[in-house]
């Protein structure tokens, strides 16, 4: 095989000092590795988040939002010619719910970025059971479609869900909303929603999601009880709840939505800001974390790199006495660094796969979360590798540029 | 007329230390192909520096210095390398071979950085040159594993190992005893005689200096005296 002269004496230098041209590789593999692991841990969080969210949350929430008062009914007042003044405009609530839903349901149907669509009827009520009352919300669902969207039976505690369709008066109430009024499955509960008369309902069923929040409040029933419970009729619908096949596009079609229905469409990243911004100050956490990581792993190769030059700056002025320019020069300690780098970033690849796969089988047990939510994701890999390799390019330039400003007449003549 | 190897013309020095201090004092010299030239004066007198004029490695002086008839002086530094690499072969008075290569590899690099010759080619002609030496047995050890006189002569077979045409020694011998200058001065002879190549030689050994072709005398930074 013939290899370059540089090469070859930038490998002769690396083994002629394997402990520490060991000890630097180990720097970068730490570093590579640290990073692959905290990458993976943090994808998957995140991820494990993202969908945790969405089994409450659609993508897309469509619904009537209340409006500020204006004009609009007072200019409309014939043969008027008289300036309207509105002082103070306050809210308007908009109890009239979503006009035409099915028809609105229907045209979303032809948007092929949707994958479900369900009707919903949100009802704020007062849960009581004997003398102990709690407040809460009853969304009124089609269970089925319901269960297809956000997996209510694999949140299923006791009961089966599909009984609110059978039972009269049935009602799916969460964990939280069980314990503090005591309730089982059979048990009766009186349910009053705001305006409405108080009705008589039954639990069918338990459920618990990972959020406390919504198993204290929320509950289950069917459209139609919903209705009743407001007194609506049936075309009633406060919210369509919408999925797309791909929820990354859910503010851009959000737009589209509101734009043709003319109601407010929130997107999920909207609704979770907080979840985002813990996204964010997550990744800024991690960043800081790498980049101290390979910054130390880099000074390790810059330490080895400036140690090598000062011990070996005779040679160097020999090497350019023999006719090597400062370019070849340079070529052999920018090698050192790389094969350095290669060296620990392809161990570190491994390393930091095999932790990130033991680590994904240590049994936390925190609620619905048994095993630490670790990813897979090849192109943190290759992000992993090109910032190993650029953090040792980086780390050996400075010391290769002084080799290669050797002056041998001074060295030579000490 | 004979074919001029080495012109160097009006060639000055300073040191600033700290004080202007002239080291070399407008030298010129002349040296044919195929001569044999040695260098003396007294210690502190400037040969050294005069030398690292001569082989394009100091470009810190006032003068010309033309080399096989080419101009090098304000030549690139990347020029100069590869004129040094494939025209000039330089000895020091110390061996300054790489401790972690064995000797085959120190004769060997000077060439592979050339890269006119196979790797096969490149290794059999730095054993050749080993052998003129009488170090082919150390061939293999690393170079710090040998005497100091092994170490001279094995850094001067790479010195030779590009046949240049200009040869330098720095006091080449001043670390020998006479058996092995005597196998130096001979050799030295045999290239310059048989092969055209040129030697200048700064030595201390006046036995070695009459030998030679020519003595050029430097007192004080100059040229007393060019021989004949
Ligand atoms: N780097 C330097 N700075 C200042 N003066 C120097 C330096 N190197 C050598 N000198 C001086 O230059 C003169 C010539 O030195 P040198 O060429 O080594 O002499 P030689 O080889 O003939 O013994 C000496 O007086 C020496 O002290
Ligand atoms: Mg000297």
């Amino acid at each position: 095989m013939k290899i370059n002269v540089n090469t070859e004496i930038a490998l002769t230098y690396l083994l002629s000092r394997p402990k520490q041209t060991i000890v630097a590789s180990l720097g970068v593999m730490f570093g590579i590795s640290m990073f692959i692991f905290m990458q993976s841990l943090m994808k998957g969080t995140n991820d494990y988040f993202e969908k945790s969210s969405f089994s409450s949350t659609p993508h897309i929430k469509l619904y009537n939002e209340n409006i500020v008062a204006n004009l609009h009914l007072l200019n409309s007042l014939p043969n008027d010619n008289s300036v309207k003044i509105l002082t103070n405009p306050k809210q308007v609530q908009q109890n009239q719910g979503l006009t035409n839903p099915y028809g609105i349901i229907n045209s979303l149907y032809k948007n092929p970025e949707i994958a479900n669509i369900t009707p919903q009827v949100t009802a704020q009520v007062l849960y009581t059971s004997g003398s102990v009352q709690i407040t809460g919300t009853v969304a009124g669902v089609n269970i089925v479609e319901e269960d297809k969207m956000f997996d209510v039976k694999g949140n299923m505690q006791q009961g089966n869900f599909l009984d609110i369709n059978r039972v009269n008066n049935g009602l799916l109430i969460g964990k939280g909303i069980a314990d503090k009024l005591s309730l089982h499955v059979g048990d009766n509960i009186t349910v009053r929603a705001g305006t409405g008369s108080a009705v008589i309902m039954r639990v069918v069923g338990i459920y618990a999601t990972t959020i406390k929040q919504i198993d204290e409040t929320k509950s289950y029933a069917s459209l139609i009880q919903a209705q009743n419970l407001l007194g609506k009729d049936r075309s009633y619908v406060t919210d369509i709840k919408i999925n797309l096949k791909d929820y990354n596009n859910a503010p851009k079609v959000a737009r589209d939505i509101e734009t043709i229905t003319g109601y407010k469409a929130e997107d999920w990243v909207h609704a979770n800001e907080q979840l985002k911004a813990a996204f964010k100050i997550r990744a800024i956490i991690l960043n800081s974390v790498i980049g101290v990581i390979l910054l130390v792993a880099g000074f390790g190769i810059y330490n080895i790199l400036n140690m090598t030059i000062y011990e070996k700056i005779k040679e160097i002025a020999i090497l350019k006495a023999e006719g090597f320019s400062g370019q070849a020069v340079t070529s052999i300690f920018l090698q050192q660094a790389i094969y350095i780098g290669l060296m620990g970033g392809i161990i570190g690849i491994i390393v930091g796969y095999l932790v990130t796969l033991m680590v994904s089988r240590i049994y936390i047990g925190a609620g619905t979360l048994k095993y630490l939510p670790m990813s897979f994701y090849i192109p943190h890999y290759i992000q992993a590798i090109s910032f190993g390799i650029l953090t040792t390019i980086a780390a050996g330039f400075f010391p290769a540029r002084k080799a290669s400003k050797v002056d041998p007449v001074t060295i030579i003549r000490g | 007329m004979a074919e001029i190897a080495l012109h160097a013309s009006n060639i000055s020095k300073f040191f600033y230390d700290p004080v202007k201090i002239p080291v070399l004092k407008d030298i010129s010299i002349d040296v044919n192909k195929g001569e044999f030239v040695s260098i003396v004066g007294k210690s502190g007198c400037g040969k050294s520096t005069l030398l690292y004029v001569l082989s394009t490695m100091d470009t810190d002086y006032t003068g010309e210095l033309n080399i096989n008839g080419t101009k090098v002086t304000g030549k690139s530094l990347n020029d100069l390398a590869r004129i040094r690499n494939s025209s000039i072969g330089f000895v020091f008075q110390f061996h300054y071979l790489l401790p972690d290569f064995t000797c085959l590899k120190n004769v060997m690099i000077p060439a592979l950085r050339l890269g006119k010759l196979s790797y096969k080619e490149v290794e059999e002609k730095a054993y050749e040159k080993l052998k003129m030496f009488g170090v082919e047995e150390q061939a293999l050890k690393k170079a710090n594993k040998l005497s100091g006189g092994q170490q001279q002569r094995v850094a001067i077979a790479r010195a030779l190992i590009n046949d240049p045409a200009i040869i330098m020694g720095d006091e080449p011998t001043g670390n020998l005893d006479s058996k092995n200058t005597g196998i130096v001065f001979d050799l030295f002879q045999k290239l310059s005689k048989e092969y055209g190549q040129t030697i200048i030689t700064v030595t201390h050994d006046e036995d070695f200096a009459n030998k030679s072709d020519r003595i050029i005398e430097m007192t004080d930074g100059e040229v007393s005296s060019h021989g004949k």
